[in-house]
Formats: C-alpha cells, sequence, structure tokens
C-alpha cells in the first residue's frame, strides 16, 4: 500500500470519527433524563433505530471473522450472517411485550424490565446483569483489540496510541450523551457500513464476474502456494456446509436467528422506539440493512477465493486477512469503505456494549443489591463510569491479547443464556415464576463462568448452547414445581397484549 | 386459534424440550433433524410471539409464519440433497452462479425467509397489534395505575 493511499485511507476513517464525535456530542441536549441517557426509551423513529440495531448487531467480528472462517472453511459459517430475517422475527415474538413493559413503569435498563416483571427480584436482576455484563465486557473488548490493531498497523502508531485515539473519543462522546448518544451514532456508522456494503459488492462483481465464476475457480483451482502457504480448494467449500464439521451449520443458523432476540443491542432498540405500531417497518429497515451487510460477506470471502484461486493474490496468511486483501486488490475507493466499514462495526457494537456494560455497573447491580441513587445521581456516576470502564477496557483488550481471545468466544451466547430465561420465558408465559427465572439465572451464570474456566462438553456445539439449553429446562421444570402466587395485573397486561 | 394457558404452558414445554433434543442432536451430529427441529422452535416461540389476548390470528398463522417455516423446510432439503449429489465434483448446473447446494441457502433461506417475515409482518401489522389494540393496552394500564394509587391512598 502506497503513502497516498495509506494517507487517504487514515483521514476517510477518521472523518468518520469526527462525524460520529460531533452527533454524539450533539445528541447531549437530548439526554436530560435517566431514561433518555441510559435507554433512549421511546424517543426514535424505526430508521434510526433499525440502522441502529443493525450497526450494533454486526459487530467488527462479523466483518473481519466471518468472511475470514467462510474463506477458510466454507459456507456453513455464512448462515451467521444470513439471518436478516432475525429482526422481524424478534419483533413478532417480543416486540410488543418488551415495548409495552416502558408503558407500566420506569424502564431504562434490562434490569429494569426484569424488576416490573419478577416483583423486583434481587437474584434474577443480579444474575441477569452479571452474565450480561460478562457478555458486553468480552464484547467490547474484542472491538476495542479490533478496531485498535488495525489502525495501529496501518498508521504505524502503537495500537494503544489508536486505541485511545478511537474509543478513547468514543468514550467521551458515550459519557456525555449516554444512550441517546450511542442510538445516533450507530445509526451513523450502520449507514457507513451499508454503503461499504454496496460499494464492496460492486467491486466483487467488477473483479469477479460473479459467484458462477468464484465457483469454477474454487471448484478446479486445486491447490495453491505461494510464499510457503498453502491453500486447498474444492467445490465442497461452495456447498451449503462447506468444510466444518456439518453440525456447525445447524449451530450457526439457530444461535444468530433466535440469539438476535436475546442480545441487548436489539431487545433495549425495542423500547428506543417511539411508537411501537412502527415495529414492522422497523423491520424492514433492519432486514434491508442487514441484508446489504450479509451480501458483503458473502462477496469479501467469495471474493478472496477467487483472486487466490486465479493466482492473483497469494493463499492468506489468516482468514481474517480476506476483507484487507480484497480491499487492497479492488483499488483505493473500496480500500476507503472497508476500512471505514471496520471501523464503524467496531464502533458500534462497542459503544453499545460501553453503554450497557456501564448502566449495570452504576444502575442494575447496586439497585439488585438494595442501593438506590437518585437520578442526579446516578447520571453522574454513569459518565464517570462510562470513562473508566472505557478506558480500563481499551487498557485490557491491548495489553492483554490472549485473555481477549478467549473472552471473545464469551458474548453472544452468554448473552442468549442471560436474557432468555427473563425476558423469553418471562414476557411469553405467566407461569415463569421468580423462582424459576431465579434458579435459571444462577445456573447460566454458573455454567458460563465454568465453561470459560475450561468445562468441557460433549459433541461439537459451542458450549453456550448447552448452557442456553440447561437453563431454560432449569427455568421451566422449577417453574412449573414452584409457582407464582398471582402476577402483577400490569404484567399480565403485558402479557396478554 | 385459542391460545389457553394450558395451551401456552404446552407450547413452552415443547420448546424447551426441542432445545435439550436438538442439543443432543448436536453432540450426536445429526445436523438435519437439529435444523428441522430448530425451525420447529422458532416457529412455537413466534406463534406464543403473535398471540393476542389468548387468540393466534389464523391469517398470521398461516402467512407468514407456516409460508415461512415451509420455505425454510425446503431450502435445507434442496441444500442438502445436491450437496450429497455434488459432494467432492463440480455440479453440472448453477443458480444464479451459486452451487446448487447453497442456491437454496440464499434465495429461499436467506432472501425469502427474511422477505416472507418482514413483509408478512407489515402486511399484517394489525394481525399482531392494531392502534386499537395499543391505545386499550395504554386505557387499560392507566386505570391500573389509578387503582393502585386509590388503594395506596386509602391504606
Amino acid at each position: 500500500m502506497d503513502n497516498t493511499t495509506r494517507t487517504l485511507i487514515i483521514a476517510f476513517s477518521f472523518a468518520m470519527i469526527v462525524a460520529s464525535f460531533l452527533i454524539g456530542w450533539w445528541a447531549k441536549k437530548k439526554a436530560t433524563t435517566t431514561q433518555a441517557y441510559f435507554g433512549s426509551t421511546g424517543m426514535f423513529g424505526p430508521f434510526a433505530v433499525g440502522l441502529s440495531s443493525t450497526a450494533a448487531v454486526a459487530s467488527a467480528f462479523a466483518l473481519v471473522g466471518v468472511p475470514g472462517i467462510m474463506y477458510t472453511a466454507g459456507n456453513a459459517m455464512a448462515f451467521w450472517m444470513l439471518s436478516s430475517g432475525a429482526f422481524a422475527m424478534a419483533y413478532l415474538i417480543l416486540g410488543k411485550r418488551v415495548r409495552a413493559m416502558a408503558e407500566i413503569g420506569e424502564v431504562a435498563s434490562l434490569g429494569d424490565i426484569s424488576d416490573l416483571r419478577f416483583n423486583n427480584n434481587r437474584v434474577i436482576k443480579a444474575m441477569t446483569s452479571i452474565t450480561l455484563l460478562l457478555g458486553c465486557i468480552a464484547y467490547l473488548a474484542a472491538q476495542i483489540k479490533a478496531g485498535s490493531e488495525l489502525f495501529g498497523h496501518l498508521i504505524g502508531w502503537d495500537p494503544l496510541l489508536a486505541g485511545f485515539a478511537i474509543f478513547g473519543v468514543l468514550t467521551i462522546y458515550m459519557a456525555v450523551s449516554g444512550e441517546v448518544g450511542g442510538l445516533l451514532t450507530q445509526a451513523f456508522q450502520g449507514l457507513v457500513m451499508v454503503v461499504a456494503g454496496v460499494v464492496i459488492v460492486i467491486s466483487f462483481y467488477r473483479i469477479t464476474g460473479g459467484f458462477g465464476a468464484v465457483l469454477k475457480v474454487t471448484a478446479e483451482a486445486g491447490s495453491v502456494t505461494a510464499n510457503g502457504i498453502t491453500k486447498d480448494l474444492s467445490p465442497d467449500i461452495m456447498n451449503a456446509w462447506g468444510a466444518m464439521p456439518k453440525v456447525a451449520a445447524m449451530t450457526y443458523m439457530i444461535i444468530p436467528i433466535l440469539g438476535t432476540i436475546g442480545q441487548p443491542q436489539v431487545l433495549s432498540r425495542m423500547y428506543a422506539l417511539k411508537d411501537p405500531k412502527d415495529m414492522p417497518t422497523l423491520g424492514i429497515y433492519t432486514a434491508i440493512s442487514h441484508t446489504v451487510v450479509g451480501f458483503l460477506t458473502l462477496a469479501i470471502s467469495g471474493g478472496a477465493l477467487y483472486l487466490v484461486g486465479t493466482g492473483k493474490i497469494g493463499p492468506l496468511e489468516t482468514g481474517d486477512r480476506a476483507i484487507y486483501a480484497f480491499a487492497d486488490y479492488a483499488g483505493l475507493v473500496t480500500q476507503l469503505f472497508v476500512y471505514a466499514a471496520v471501523l464503524a462495526a467496531a464502533m458500534s457494537s462497542a459503544s453499545l456494549f460501553l453503554s450497557v456494560s456501564s448502566n449495570i455497573i452504576v444502575r442494575d447491580l447496586p439497585n439488585a443489591l438494595g442501593i438506590k441513587f437518585s437520578d442526579k445521581t446516578q447520571l453522574r456516576y454513569a459518565k464517570v463510569s462510562m470513562v473508566v470502564v472505557g478506558i480500563a477496557s481499551i487498557f485490557f483488550s491491548i495489553t492483554q491479547g490472549e485473555a481477549v481471545a478467549i473472552l471473545g468466544t464469551f458474548g453472544w451466547g452468554t448473552l442468549m443464556s442471560a436474557t432468555f430465561p427473563v425476558f423469553i420465558l418471562g414476557l411469553l408465559w405467566k407461569g415463569a415464576s421468580e423462582k424459576g427465572v431465579m434458579l435459571g439465572s444462577i445456573v447460566a451464570l454458573v455454567l458460563n463462568i465454568a465453561s470459560f474456566a475450561g468445562m468441557k462438553w460433549p459433541g461439537a456445539l459451542p458450549w453456550y448452547f448447552n448452557v442456553i439449553s440447561i437453563s431454560m429446562l432449569v427455568t421451566v421444570v422449577v417453574s412449573l414445581l414452584a409457582k407464582d402466587e398471582k402476577l402483577d395485573k400490569k404484567v399480565e397486561a403485558v402479557i396478554n397484549l | 386459534m385459542k391460545m389457553t394457558e394450558k395451551t401456552v404452558t404446552i407450547f413452552v414445554l415443547i420448546t424447551t424440550a426441542l432445545w435439550v433434543i436438538i442439543t443432543v442432536l448436536g453432540w450426536k451430529g445429526q445436523h438435519m433433524a437439529g435444523m428441522y427441529l430448530g425451525l420447529v422452535m422458532m416457529l412455537l416461540y413466534m406463534i406464543l410471539g403473535v398471540s393476542k389476548q389468548g387468540v393466534v390470528s389464523k391469517k398470521l398463522l398461516f402467512y407468514p409464519l407456516i409460508s415461512w417455516g415451509l420455505v425454510w423446510a425446503i431450502s435445507f432439503f434442496l441444500a442438502d440433497f445436491y450437496a450429497l449429489k455434488y459432494a467432492g465434483v463440480m455440479p453440472d448446473f448453477t443458480i444464479m452462479g451459486f452451487h446448487p447446494s447453497f442456491a437454496p441457502i440464499i434465495f429461499l433461506y436467506w432472501i425469502g425467509g427474511m422477505l416472507t417475515l418482514t413483509l408478512g409482518f407489515v402486511v399484517l401489522k394489525d394481525e399482531w397489534m392494531s392502534e386499537e389494540d395499543w391505545d386499550n393496552f395504554k386505557v387499560k394500564i392507566e386505570g391500573l395505575k389509578e387503582e393502585e394509587k386509590r388503594r395506596v391512598t386509602n391504606g
């Protein structure tokens, strides 16, 4: 990469950071109440919420990791990104009920919904909050690491310095404007990702001629070796199951689709929507934007396979290089958008998880321990907490590389295991009892930690699949054995809605 | 379709059993059975989700829900059929350039599934929750809050 290209990429990416900062700073005038600062509750229309949801769901892993794994092991991993219908599914299942909870009491966090549903049960709130916190910190660290290392390498800066330049700015605007700034900047970053998706797909067709050429090259190239690296290509990489164990396709079908309902970035956006009757329109915006990002991942993996198979570039050292190798071959315009899109993906997910983490630390966990702050104090502490968590995460992500890599496996499934008993069962089933959900939440937390510490599970499924199944089973069985005496009438009205 | 408390509990029991069965199928490497059952599990959750005052709209049930389930089931079947048929060899036809095993995943699972659910949701949004439903809900909540206030005031 020549110096002019490098300078333009850096300038373009930093322009995006500056624009995000300005949006975040501008948003502070709207973040005046705890509900606005912590939850953007009932504040935005479907366009902003839709782009924000897509941006927060599509993390750096979606743009870099998924095409990388598809380049390495074929199409099974594609299921992860071909989940654009998941938003409509999530809204159909839980949308009206999550939004309706904001009508029966103050909702500024997921913990507030847990309180309203389960009679201020502190154990449920504490267990769910801790599991959510683990998942959020894991995601946050992974985003910071990906963004800082990429730009540190590009600019020639130490990753820690790059981390502070990018995520320090993010921390500042999140601290001043909370979720209001978070949602609006994520919407902007989502738009950047969508435009990048269109640019990359056009580049893909221009370079390869389409998926037919990719299939032909991949099926016929055999082994390609260059610079001491060999890439084995075969037609099976391009079928639906790819070269991974076939059960991977099953996992990556069920977990991203159903798991979308259990992600804080989707649940919290349900109550950020101003008018709940706009939820079907919200489904359209999320579906379109996510489809473009999904197409981007197909284009990147297909493009990289084509370039390697035709000998235009050498086999990649790691799959994660696929997106950059393709962009570097495609030329300046694609490079500008690819680097900006990866940064946008990392920043949007990081801002969401920074906000949720801070929310839990300042609001939900103290509340679960019986400590209540006034609204004014909460806002003051939240700003401090946002800065502390932001700075600590930057240090941790850059200096503890191995731990971050392990934590990276912790995110999506951990968040599902925290939210499924409370939200899916709690808001769909009147029979979900306090004791049932309490025990389900405890089991989820304990098994998540045990799995993180190295506990082995049978078969080739990711461990969180087992954890979710067991926590759901425990919740339902205990709920049937230990029923609640009565259900709050307002909660009953929500479940009946 | 009526959704009594008992029916909802049965649905919850079935979905929970499906989580466990799918996990065991995953351990055993039975991906196809797991995918079909995963589809059933999602369908049941959606039926629970769209129920309104204990009733599931038949319109919503057939379109988009069951239609979506059929589109996905067909995509899984075709994906596996052509993966086995062309295992290790270049297929002798493609669908818009895609491998015949991957094309059903692109056009039915991804685009078809997304369009069926998203557009069905928009077209039949009132069956899910109409303006009147929401307004009635808000009135009911206001009434319940007033009732609570009165109870607190009266000791």
